[in-house]
């Protein structure tokens, strides 16, 4: 009963979010919470339960491991529950549906904790995954994260080509959205909004947002959708951490280097 | 052309190339992503701050296994064998690197050490009047540094922090104060790097140092030679193994040894220890970075040698000093 008002709470507040696309979005009920703790790979607070947001028609999902063996996800209506991971590195979690209307897919990558596995999260993103997809050109690194005031560059594939002029949108809760126009390489660039609210002093003080990418491609009659979310962290530059300051500090420390030139060089004159 | 290919001509190519690699890497190979990186253990200072870099030092794994793994002992009773094999692992890979290279990660490959000499021949070129060698009393204070730098900042604030005794901030405290960091960062067009933090006491502290030592180190660099690389940690995690290395700086003395001291004149980390008298012996010192110098600028036939397991692969003369003064009194004008 709690799972399905939590559930309920949160498609109401993310009520329109997606122009109608499915995608995917942390749940973070206790159960989720203490499954991601057992599991031990997770960051701290981090939920293993995921929810698949507009999912109105029949969608299947499956996760993609870092060695890119792949294993199925089953929907507790639209959840899912991670299994525990039997290695380190990316995962991809995929989610494809079809309806009158047409295909619809959902993508998010996560960064698990465990045994290093030897393949390349280069292969992982660049796995075709759904006709429809867009791909993080890189994703962020190992132990670094999306961060806020800060641009990330992604691409977008029809059926494993470059999709070009092709609009793709980026939402955030606090945001309008913003539009972005795919090049001739079908690669397109953003910078995340800083939007965050009641900010405290340390990053680990405030939780991260979500972002979501949204693009549609129609192929004849058939119409493809597809989303990447992810989640992005404030930047402290924007808050606590002062680049100006620190500019100076670096000038003065220059000049302390010089002071300390000028003495020598008297002291070399007076022998 | 042959009156140029000297050893220093040779590592600055060198220098030159691991620069590149070091700092812009991944925009050239597929190195990004940590499991892609080359080492992920660099006996240099390469910063896994720099989104773009080909590698990472060692002591940036190092720092996070005490505060992430081995306070485990501590705090949740984990067996050591488990709670140590991370860092078995980083001191493995570590050893296996310094036995092929040993010190010459630092004189060959490290970044910030060929951007300190860079900005030096800079000062050179600008006519600033160079120090030449520090004082024995000086280097005789300056040297336990890097030792206080590596066992606090590297090993125990990180483990007093995994325990919970100090604050998050002093989990990676030698990364929070390298100037690896910001010059890496910087470089590749990253400012985010370049900040004094207002979030706590530590975190103020902490970046405040690491920009004035940043900045510090540049203006010294311009006359001063190598001003960061003799207090930096990575020497003392080397000399851990540097009886394992295969290539090392021998020394076959005879007797002029003690009066010459053109060796000592040239080392950029002002070993005095160089010019003692030895026979056969492997002297590659904590403070050595294997950049051949002192062997360049003796004027002694076989008397400095870089050896490498039982061959010697290079070794001072009369010919090589005579070619060397030549170019290093042209180069000063």
């Amino acid at each position: 009963m709690k799972k399905t008002i939590l559930t309920l709470l949160t498609a109401a507040t993310l009520w329109g979010y997606g122009d109608g696309a499915i995608y995917w979005a942390p749940h973070g009920c206790d159960e989720g919470k203490a499954t991601a703790s057992k599991h031990g790979s997770h960051g701290k607070g981090e939920s293993a339960m995921f929810a698949l947001m507009n999912s109105e028609t029949k969608a299947s999902s499956h996760l993609i491991l870092p060695d890119l063996s792949e294993k199925n996800l089953s929907f507790k209506l639209n959840t899912v529950m991670l299994p525990k991971p039997p290695m380190g590195g990316y995962y991809a979690m995929v989610a494809e549906g079809n309806n009158t209307n047409g295909t619809y897919s959902a993508i998010r990558y996560l960064s698990l904790n465990g045994r290093p596995c030897k393949v390349s999260p280069t292969k992982l993103t660049a796995l075709p995954k759904t006709d429809l997809e867009i791909i993080p050109d890189p994703l962020h690194r190992e132990h670094d994260r999306y961060t806020a005031s800060k641009s990330y560059r992604f691409l977008l594939h029809f059926q494993g080509k470059p999709l070009i002029n092709t609009a793709v949108t980026l939402e955030t809760h606090d945001t309008p959205t913003q539009t972005y126009t795919t090049d001739q390489a079908g690669a397109f660039s953003i910078t995340l909004p800083n939007d965050f609210k009641n900010v405290k002093v340390e990053r680990s003080e405030n939780k991260p947002s979500e972002f979501l990418l949204t693009t549609q491609h129609r192929d004849g009659e058939h119409l493809y959708k597809s989303t990447l979310s992810m989640p992005y962290s404030l930047n402290p530059n924007d808050y606590w951490q002062s680049q100006t300051y620190g500019a100076g500090a670096i000038f003065i420390g220059f000049l302390g280097g010089l002071l300390v030139y000028r003495r020598t060089k008297k002291g070399a004159k007076n022998g | 052309m042959d009156k140029l290919l000297t050893v220093t001509a040779l590592r600055r190519v060198v220098q030159l190339t691991a620069f590149v690699f070091f700092v812009y890497g991944a925009t050239i190979f597929a190195t990004f992503y940590t499991g892609d990186k080359l080492t992920q253990n660099l006996p240099a200072l390469s910063c896994a701050y720099d989104m773009k870099g080909g590698d990472y030092c060692a002591l940036i794994p190092l720092q996070h296994q005490m505060d992430h793994r081995v306070s485990t002992i501590f705090t949740e009773s984990e067996k050591v064998i488990s709670a140590l094999m991370p860092t078995l692992i980083t001191l493995g890979t570590f050893a296996l690197l310094i036995l092929l290279l040993n010190k010459a990660f630092c004189g060959w490959l490290c970044p910030l050490g060929f951007f300190q000499e860079t900005i030096t021949m800079i000062g050179t070129k600008l006519g600033l009047t160079q120090l030449g060698s520090l004082s024995r009393e000086t280097i005789t204070k300056i040297r336990p540094i890097k030792w206080f730098i590596f066992l606090f900042l590297v090993l125990i604030f990180p483990l007093l922090t995994g325990i919970g005794f100090l604050g998050h901030e002093w989990g990676a405290p030698f990364c929070s104060i390298c100037p690896s960091r910001i010059m890496t960062t910087t470089l590749t067009g990253d400012m985010n790097q370049v900040y004094v933090s207002q979030a706590n006491w530590g975190y103020f502290a902490l970046s405040l140092i690491a920009d004035l030592l940043f900045g510090l180190m540049i203006a010294l660099a311009l006359f001063v030679r190598q001003p960061f690389c003799r207090i930096c940690p990575i020497l003392p995690m080397q000399t851990l193994f540097k009886k394992i290395g295969l290539l090392r700086l021998v020394k076959n003395g005879n007797s002029h040894c003690d009066t010459c001291s053109n060796c000592v004149k040239a080392c950029p980390m002002d070993i005095y220890e160089i010019q003692d008298q030895a026979e056969n012996k492997n002297i590659t010192h904590t403070d050595c970075t294997l950049c051949g110098r002192c062997v360049e600028f003796c004027p002694h036939d076989g008397v400095m040698n870089f050896k490498y397991g039982p061959l010697t692969i290079y070794s001072s003369s009369k010919e090589g000093f005579k070619k060397r003064t030549k170019i290093d009194k042209w180069w000063k004008g």
